[in-house]
């Protein structure tokens, strides 16, 4: 269909998002080729500076790049597994169905940085319930403090708050599943593994991908989590790159160099998740 | 008040949708296409009713351009083969749709639906949800929204396609009623389908259509006897002419080493040489003292029995007046009607039929 | 070999749901306790374990004169940005995405696709990338700290999620209904306005939910665009978290920012029985 009027529809929207946002995206760039910071404010021009900068004497950006690709893909991997398995078990009958169905999406509604500060009185090393328990064992784990824990602290708490949209997206896919391969396979008498394998998974391929990406795309952006949690500490351990990004910009006002590493961030997003998108496609149609 | 096509053409890398066509149709009549999906029979319609619009060739109505009408503003009326009406609206509701748009008084609008429900059949229905309707009921309500606008142009979709077959027959019955009286109020009604027996039983002219080409038009009657290739024989019979190649030799028609058939009479101009020869199911059958072939396949239909037979490389499909059980891979003795043998020369096109003779 | 799979299921939707409802009956606890039944280590059951006080919950009505942090108004700061973003987003939304799922747009190598892409992927920019730039405009257009930019700022981050959902929706309701509505005498506003419209209301209401939770529970940009004159709630919260940390009021006004949601969660999962969700997302 086409006429001529199609833009009306179209323009509205398109032109309000690039009028917010076209001034933020050039001011990027040119703050990226500038030496803006607290001492010296102002838009001078250093060419690439800062870009070299950060490739060559940077490892502080890349460890945090680093740090974000595992609890990203950690987390993603944790929050699929579990979301699938709970979008089964209630996509079924099951006792309370729709109890549970409401229960498993309340996290999601909740605003990640007010649970988070309720995660930390959890978590809390000497007056947390957590340890109140593990004291039982004699041991007190340190939760927030030490390198390794804080870690799984951050993605126990990033589990609890998006699995429930894994949930969300998986059911409504497991519910929009046609009925016939399910009745084919009965016929042919298969049992309730095989079912799952050879055509639940199978036709959820494609919604599996999609809510993969889209937990990748918000998780890769873990941000008020770690800034409650442990505020990238103890020392960098926990450090993720929007964080870092913070802490460069917003924290120590170099706003020309933290301005570098966003659009560099940003351009490495796009390439990798453009790439893990069709690695996923690939993987899951074969399989 | 005609509706005249001259070479319209779409096409979209280097694949026809429409290939050239040329009509002219008056009101009055029905004019049923027919065509395998994909055919172009769908891109047709929408070109008439406006919504695509062509890359070359013009349409007239009534001699005034039509191509610079927008879809709202066309007389036209449509049925599509999925049951589209408007979810949000009521039977009532969706039936006097066309007519509000058009701003008319409220006791017209009244009145006319009121005719419309009455003649689809759907009295009682009228404050009913579509969800809460059947497929024929919907494909009933969007024929109804269709009769109630009074348009030039009837264009009717494969409406019947997706109904079970006896709602399809039904159906059928009815709509013809309908446009025998909706026909002598002008309008001219095109109706598509891929379906033979429904092209034959709605009467009328019938334009064979076959990868965006028209490849005939004429009446019924006229296409059943005269089909001018072997392509039209194809779509315009069910199951498809029975097609095989053969030659002409002396007073014989020589099939393959095994089947010889007398000349019949109307074959009697035909030159000696090769020639692709074309039978109805109807015309082949079981008797004694006929050729010997395998049993491929046996379909019961109704009180028919449609056999594929095979032997060697001739495939044909016969007709039994019975309904019997055969094992496949019997033998059985099998004969030709050689009154009922059409010949096409090797570019397909028709060199005789049993109704005029050869050409 | 059944029972064993009841068992299991019985037992990991349990499991589950413990872990989910952890953390809210631990800060119902705590939103009653005071400073000397949380310094002594962690407490549970009130009266059995620690007298149990309202002063967590008064506090969060008091005003800052008096020592308390009076929430009220940054709540409704909330549920006006929120709503109004989510409106725009909608509206704005539901536009684009239908003129991407109907007509055919390119401009040089630019196809409908990648417009679309274009939209969904301002959700790839991370909160950090935008909030300097972000500041420095407001601040120029003398926005900052006023409901307006954060109304403007929020659009960005929601319209993706409309024209997400609003491109699906409108991929799976089927063509030949505007094009009945255009042969049956409508042009293309009246077809879209009488009869598409009236049919998208599941989709929208789906938006229009995602559009909520993704608002509601944004923090970022509340907190680096707001200082004094407005504040939303999740901001407020958070600057209760000070050196002495209040455990206490900070549980309440969890459980009070949490409350609203709850009933959106409710009506999620209505959609989703009823299927209209299936159709909204994938």
């Amino acid at each position: 269909m086409n006429f001529k009027h199609k833009y009306l529809f179209l323009l509205p929207g398109l032109l309000v998002l690039l009028g917010i946002l076209i001034f933020p995206i050039g001011f990027t760039v040119r703050l990226s080729l500038s030496s803006w910071d607290s001492f010296f404010p102002g838009l001078d021009f250093i060419g690439l500076e800062n870009y070299t900068r950060l490739f060559t004497d940077d490892p502080r950006f890349w460890e945090s790049f680093q740090r974000l690709s595992f609890l990203s893909v950690t987390t993603v991997f944790l929050q699929y597994t579990i979301g699938f398995a709970l979008a089964h078990i209630v996509w079924k009958e099951i006792l309370f169905q729709r109890f549970f169905r409401v229960l498993f999406l309340i996290p999601m509604m909740t605003t990640p940085v007010i649970m988070t500060v309720i995660w930390k009185t959890v978590f809390h090393e000497s007056l947390g319930p957590v340890n109140d328990f593990f004291s039982l064992f004699g041991v007190t784990p340190l939760w927030l403090s030490s390198e390794a824990l804080s870690k799984v602290t951050v993605i126990i708490v990033e589990v609890w708050q998006w699995t429930p949209f894994m949930f969300l997206l998986l059911l409504a896919g497991l519910l929009s599943l046609p009925k016939e391969p399910f009745l084919a396979a009965s016929i042919d008498g298969a049992g309730p593994i095989r079912k799952f394998v050879y055509v639940t998974f199978p036709l959820m391929a494609p919604i599996s991908i999609g809510a993969i990406i889209i937990r990748l795309i918000e998780a890769s952006k873990i941000m008020d989590t770690v800034y409650v949690l442990t505020s990238g500490g103890p020392g960098t351990s926990s450090e993720t790159s929007s964080f870092y990004i913070f802490i460069k910009g917003l924290r120590e006002f170099q706003f020309g160099y933290s301005a570098a590493l966003s659009l560099t961030y940003l351009i490495i997003m796009i390439i990798s998740l453009t790439i893990i998108a069709k690695m996923l496609v690939k993987l899951m149609i074969r399989s | 008040m005609t509706l005249a096509a001259s070479n319209l053409t779409i096409e979209r890398k280097d694949e026809f949708y429409l290939n050239n066509i040329s009509f002219e149709m008056s009101p009055g009549k029905i004019y049923t296409i027919i065509g395998r999906t994909l055919s172009g029979k769908t891109t047709l319609l929408k070109t008439i009713a406006g919504l695509i619009s062509q890359d070359s060739g013009k349409l007239t109505f009534n001699g005034n351009d039509f191509d610079i009408i927008p879809v709202w503003k066309r007389q036209v009326a449509m049925v599509y083969q999925q049951f589209i009406n408007y979810p949000h609206l009521n039977v009532f509701e969706n039936i006097a749709f066309p007519l509000k748009q058009r701003k008319l008084g409220k006791e017209e609008i009244n009145d006319r639906v009121k005719q419309a429900i009455e003649q689809v059949g759907l009295v009682g229905f009228e404050g009913r949800k579509i969800q809460a309707l059947s497929g024929g009921q919907q494909q009933r309500v969007a024929l109804a929204r269709s009769l109630v606008k009074n348009a030039n142009i009837l264009l009717l979709d494969e409406p019947l396609v997706n109904l079970d077959y006896k709602l399809r027959e039904q159906l059928r019955e009815e709509f013809k009623k309908i446009f025998s009286s909706k026909a002598s109020e002008e309008a001219i009604l095109i109706y598509t389908t891929t379906d033979p027996v429904e092209a034959m039983q709605l009467g009328g002219e019938v334009i064979v259509m076959d990868e965006g080409k028209i490849l005939q038009q004429g009446s019924a009657k006229e296409i059943y006897e005269n089909p001018i290739t072997t392509k039209v024989a194809e779509i315009t019979n069910d199951p498809a002419m029975n097609l095989f190649k053969g030659e002409i030799k002396g007073k014989k028609i020589k099939l393959n080493s095994k089947i010889e058939l007398s000349l019949p009479k109307h074959f009697k101009d035909l030159t000696d040489g090769h020639y692709t020869f074309g039978i109805r199911a109807s015309g082949i059958t079981l008797a004694k003292s006929g050729f010997p072939f395998q049993i491929e396949l046996a379909e019961i239909s109704g009180s028919e029995t449609f056999l594929h037979l095979g032997q060697g490389q001739v495939h044909v499909v016969g007709l039994l007046d019975a309904v019997k059980n055969f094992d496949i891979g019997e033998t059985v003795s099998v004969i030709f009607d050689i009154e009922k043998l059409y010949a096409f020369g090797s570019d397909g096109i028709l060199m005789s039929s049993p109704y005029s003779g050869t050409k | 070999m059944r029972i064993f799979y009841v068992t299991l299921k019985y037992t990991a939707v349990t499991l589950w749901s413990m872990f989910i409802i952890a953390p809210f009956l631990w800060a119902l606890s705590t939103s009653f306790k005071d400073f000397n039944s949380v310094t002594g280590g962690a407490t549970y059951i009130p009266w059995v374990d620690f007298e149990p006080t309202l002063e967590g919950w008064r506090v969060l009505l008091r005003s800052p004169a008096q020592g308390g942090v009076n929430i009220v108004e940054p709540y409704l700061n909330s549920i006006f940005v929120t709503c109004m973003a989510s409106f725009v987003s909608i509206v704005l939304g539901t536009l684009a995405a239908y003129a991407l799922s109907r007509f055919t747009f390119k401009a040089g190598f630019i196809k409908n696709d990648d417009i679309t892409f274009f939209f969904i992927s301002q959700r790839i920019m991370p909160p950090v990338v935008l909030a300097i730039p972000f500041f420095i405009m407001l601040g120029k257009l003398g926005l900052l700290d006023t409901l307006l930019g954060l109304v403007m700022v929020y659009v960005v981050l929601l319209m993706p999620i409309a024209v997400w959902i609003m491109v699906d929706f409108f991929n799976k309701v089927p063509i030949e209904i505007d094009e009945t509505a255009l042969i049956d005498g409508c042009n293309p506003y009246q077809a879209f306005f009488k009869v598409v419209l009236p049919n998208s209301i599941p989709g929208m209401v789906v938006a229009g939910l995602f559009c909520m939770i993704f608002g509601w529970t944004d923090f970022f940009f509340a907190f680096i665009l707001t200082f004094t004159e407005v504040q939303l709630l999740p901001v407020a919260i958070v600057s209760l978290n000070s050196s002495i940390t209040p455990w206490w009021s900070l549980s309440a006004a969890a459980l009070v920012s949490v409350a609203p949601l709850v009933v959106v969660a409710f009506i999620v999962e209505r959609y989703l029985s009823k299927g209209n969700l299936s159709g909204a997302l994938k």
